[in-house]
């Protein structure tokens, strides 16, 4: 039993400290703030959350009062940051910003915000984004932190290990008993005689 | 097979038992998971029905295999080896009950990986690229797809053991079974700071308790308590394990639970108990748990002096009652890992 215990305790000490930090994202921040007057339409909503979001699964919709979408492409992931274009928004009235992204552990997070729109004149031009060239680094940083196949070496390393261990435990334990009158037990089974000594 | 097996009514009645445990950890899965689930959001796809209420059922359905593998692995050691003549008619029938759970709990597991597959995807069918590209960047598909490697160890460790008996040493089987739990704990939350190896530590503590504690409990009631001579023996063992159990559940899971509020931006602390989904759950958590404590301490304290003479006791009908307890944190247990903290 204690052998067993010592095994689990190693086990365990090993796993604290191989998987990266995984929890569900909380949002923390947004522009526009959630429910924010705007007086000007925005070129576009970032959402900012409390630790870096996942690559690849994140989404955002922009849904006016009507129902009408105007997120204008594919939400664009840099680390803590979930950024959409908007497409120029014409309406006064209450829009609202949806999202689910892929939190940190695994664990797809949904939520909103929303802002209002007054007095809504022309749009300014929109200012041309620098945010494409960062998601590559992004990716790279992430697949870093993530591990990727590496986490699952480590899993496996650790698995062949323990099974190690339990094997020389077997081995050790079934040592004694296989030796002479044990050779080429029956096939239904024998009722073996147990462990004999316990530590 | 012959004398030594249970009357056929008694046999029934420990089957009851492993199907309340089930029953109610389903049920409060679909129960909590429904009351806590991610409203709709104006604008975005959402996954459909069968991802919604599937992956919460299956990813119990998971946690009951699995815990179906240890207890019945820890039967072995419980039983003990001194009198096999009494103790093998028994695990002939538990040696490859563990194999079809330990099968049960692989395909769970690959099956969840597939829903999570779904439920990032909404609105398609997961193909084997998705289900690649998710286990791939995802360290929770690499976690389930560990556990469901450590099930189909156990199986194979589990057939070895029904061809040659307790030759394979039971705490082999043990430790496999638990170090398949180990990666499950790594879906649910942790937190981004000096905090998270202890919390991680205390989860996967958490974890292999609760399994430990379920589980044996389970394969008690169903293989032991029709046996008074067996029972006599097992439970004594058994109710050791159980105390140790309790005391790494509740503490592991107050220190997970609290610490993970704690240290989630935007949470206040004694408010955010009653306040939050999170919150809510871990009260649930707690409250059910606590519900243990007196059911748990009426078979030790109350029936265990009457089970060591091998007196005709209540224990399986108490026992059934706290697997039913036991099964709705379970479910809650689910729920708990999908909830958001803030």
């Amino acid at each position: 039993m204690r052998r067993l215990v010592t095994v689990l305790l190693l086990a365990c000490a090993a796993l604290g400290i191989a998987p990266p930090a995984q929890a569900h994202n909380v949002l923390i921040s947004s522009d526009p703030k959630d429910g924010a007057a705007l007086s000007a339409p925005p070129q576009q909503i970032t959402l900012v959350f409390d630790q870096p979001v996942r690559q690849g699964y994140a989404q955002i919709g922009v849904t006016g009062a009507d129902g009408s979408a105007w997120a204008d492409g594919a939400a664009t992931v840099a680390a803590e940051r979930v950024t959409v274009k908007v497409k120029p928004l014409t309406a006064d009235g209450a829009y609202v910003v949806g999202y689910r992204i892929l939190s940190a552990d695994g664990h797809p997070v949904t939520g909103k915000i929303d802002f209002t729109l007054a007095g809504g004149g022309a749009p300014a031009p929109a200012p041309q984004e620098t945010g494409a060239g960062t998601d590559a680094g992004a990716a790279a940083a992430e697949a870093a932190a993530n591990g990727g196949a590496g986490m699952a070496v480590v899993w496996i390393v650790a698995a062949l290990l323990v099974l190690a261990a339990g094997t020389a435990v077997a081995l050790r334990r079934a040592g004694p008993r296989t030796s002479p009158d044990d050779q080429g037990g029956s096939d239904d089974a024998p009722v073996r005689p147990g462990e004999g000594a316990r530590a | 097979m012959t004398v030594t097996d249970a009357p056929r009514e008694q046999r029934v009645g420990g089957s009851l038992s492993a199907g309340v445990f089930a029953v109610s950890a389903v049920v409060a899965t679909v129960v909590a998971g429904t009351l806590t689930a991610q409203e709709a959001v104006p604008g975005i796809p959402m996954p459909g029905a069968i991802v919604t209420v599937g992956l919460p059922v299956v990813r119990v359905l998971l946690d009951v295999s699995a815990v179906a593998v240890v207890g019945l692995s820890l039967l072995a050691k419980l039983l003990g080896f001194d009198a096999p003549d009494r103790t093998e008619p028994v695990m002939r029938r538990v040696r490859p009950l563990t194999v079809t759970a330990a099968w049960a709990w692989a395909v769970c597991a690959l099956l969840t990986i597939v829903l999570q597959t779904a439920e990032l995807n909404p609105g398609s069918v997961p193909t084997l690229g998705m289900i690649a590209s998710y286990v791939d960047t995802v360290g929770t598909g690499q976690g389930l797809l560990f556990s469901a490697a450590c099930a189909l160890a156990a199986a194979g460790i589990g057939l070895m053991a029904v061809r040659f008996g307790e030759k394979v040493p039971a705490e082999l089987r043990i430790i496999v079974a638990l170090f398949g739990l180990l990666p499950i704990p790594v879906t649910g939350h942790a937190v981004n700071s000096v905090w998270h190896d202890p919390i991680m530590i205390m989860m996967e503590v958490h974890v292999m308790g609760a399994a430990a504690w379920t589980g044996g409990l389970v394969a008690t009631v169903v293989f032991v308590a029709s046996r008074r001579e067996l029972l006599a023996v097992v439970l004594p063992r058994f109710s050791r394990l159980a105390t140790v159990c309790l005391l790494m559940v509740a503490m592991s899971g107050l220190v997970s639970g609290l610490g993970t509020m704690a240290l989630t931006p935007g949470v206040e602390l004694p408010g955010a108990i009653l306040t939050s989904q999170y919150g809510l759950l871990v009260l649930t958590k707690v409250t059910l748990t606590v519900l243990l404590v007196p059911l748990a301490a009426h078979i030790r304290f109350r029936l265990m002096p009457g089970i060591r003479r091998g007196e005709a006791t209540t224990v399986a009908g108490w026992a059934t009652a706290e697997l039913a307890v036991m099964g709705l944190a379970y479910g809650v247990a689910v729920a708990i890992t999908r909830a958001a903290v803030g």
